[in-house]
């Protein structure tokens, strides 16, 4: 599905030698892509952000007893990060998520069931040495 | 071969099934890895195995606990250090997919296709037969059917 972000185009934070630097061009942003590439390790540091930014909202594994479909419906103006999707997330939160206008995602996983997803949708995480730091941007999924 | 499931309902009462990888691993897998896990754990996340619990990571060389490893990797190691369990592979990614479809052994479920490009030979179980399949094609075939 095509639609512009609704919260943000652009995302970057910095954690020690690490940099996240996403410029989002979807609503849905699916980052999929191989094993060990920092896709955790991103989230991580976003979800480290969500501290002090309350347009933030991180879900992964470890809330996997709580409500997700609950919370998520309850969110508004938020971008919603959730890892482990894959597992977290079943079919009817996903048709939620499809046509949620309210909050912006980033879903890192790599089934796109359910959330009506085209190729505009799927990325991947590039990592780039600058430095001493590791830079973490994403593109269009090949 | 590995054992794949497609039905959760398939998997023999005796088999425990595990779900999330990233705890199983962190709780159980992580303290007996040993010389298996090496060359496993370079193929998928490009890192060093330095001590029995740390990592030397592809980023920025830093060592971190091994409880940083990818959740595919985590994935496959805990199929290779559990043979008597079926976990979850929907969190693997192609890498990650590739090692998995290498093993001599162990047990895989997805309700979903989960195939690398290039694979051997796997068996596919339900409750009423266990066989051999060794097409991409017809694996993906056998994911897709209702059956």
């Amino acid at each position: 599905m095509t639609s512009k972000p609704v919260i943000m185009d652009h995302f970057s934070a910095v954690h020690t030698s690490f940099v996240v630097d996403f410029q989002f061009t979807n609503n849905i942003t699916i980052l999929a892509g191989d094993s060990g590439t920092g896709k955790t390790a991103s989230f991580l540091i976003i979800k480290e952000c969500m501290a002090l930014n309350p347009d933030i909202m991180c879900l992964n594994y470890l809330d996997f007893q709580k409500d997700i479909a609950g919370m998520i419906k309850a969110a508004k103006r938020k971008l919603i990060v959730i890892d482990n999707a894959d597992v977290l997330l079943d079919d009817n939160i996903r048709k939620y998520i499809a046509v949620d206008d309210n909050n912006q995602y980033l879903i890192i996983g790599r089934n796109p069931k359910n959330l009506f997803a085209t190729r505009e949708n799927l990325f991947e995480l590039i990592s780039e040495e600058r430095g001493e730091q590791t830079v973490f941007t994403i593109r269009n999924y090949i | 071969m590995i054992t794949i499931f497609k039905n959760k309902n398939d998997i023999p009462q005796d088999m425990e099934y595990v779900e999330w990888n990233d705890i199983y691993f962190n709780q159980n897998t992580a303290a007996g890895l040993d010389d298996r896990a090496e060359k496993i754990i370079k193929i998928i996340d490009g890192a060093e195995l330095i001590s029995k619990y740390k990592i030397c990571s592809k980023f920025n060389h830093i060592v971190l606990d091994v409880d940083r490893l990818s959740a595919g990797c985590k994935t496959v190691l805990n199929i290779v250090y559990n043979p008597d369990k079926v976990f979850c592979i929907k969190e693997c990614g192609g890498n990650a997919l590739e090692v998995l479809y290498g093993l001599a052994s162990g047990n895989a479920y997805s309700d979903y296709a989960l195939i690398p490009f290039e694979m051997n030979g796997v068996n596919v179980q339900t409750a009423s037969y266990k066989k051999e399949i060794m097409d991409y094609e017809e694996l993906k075939e056998w994911w897709c059917s209702d059956e």
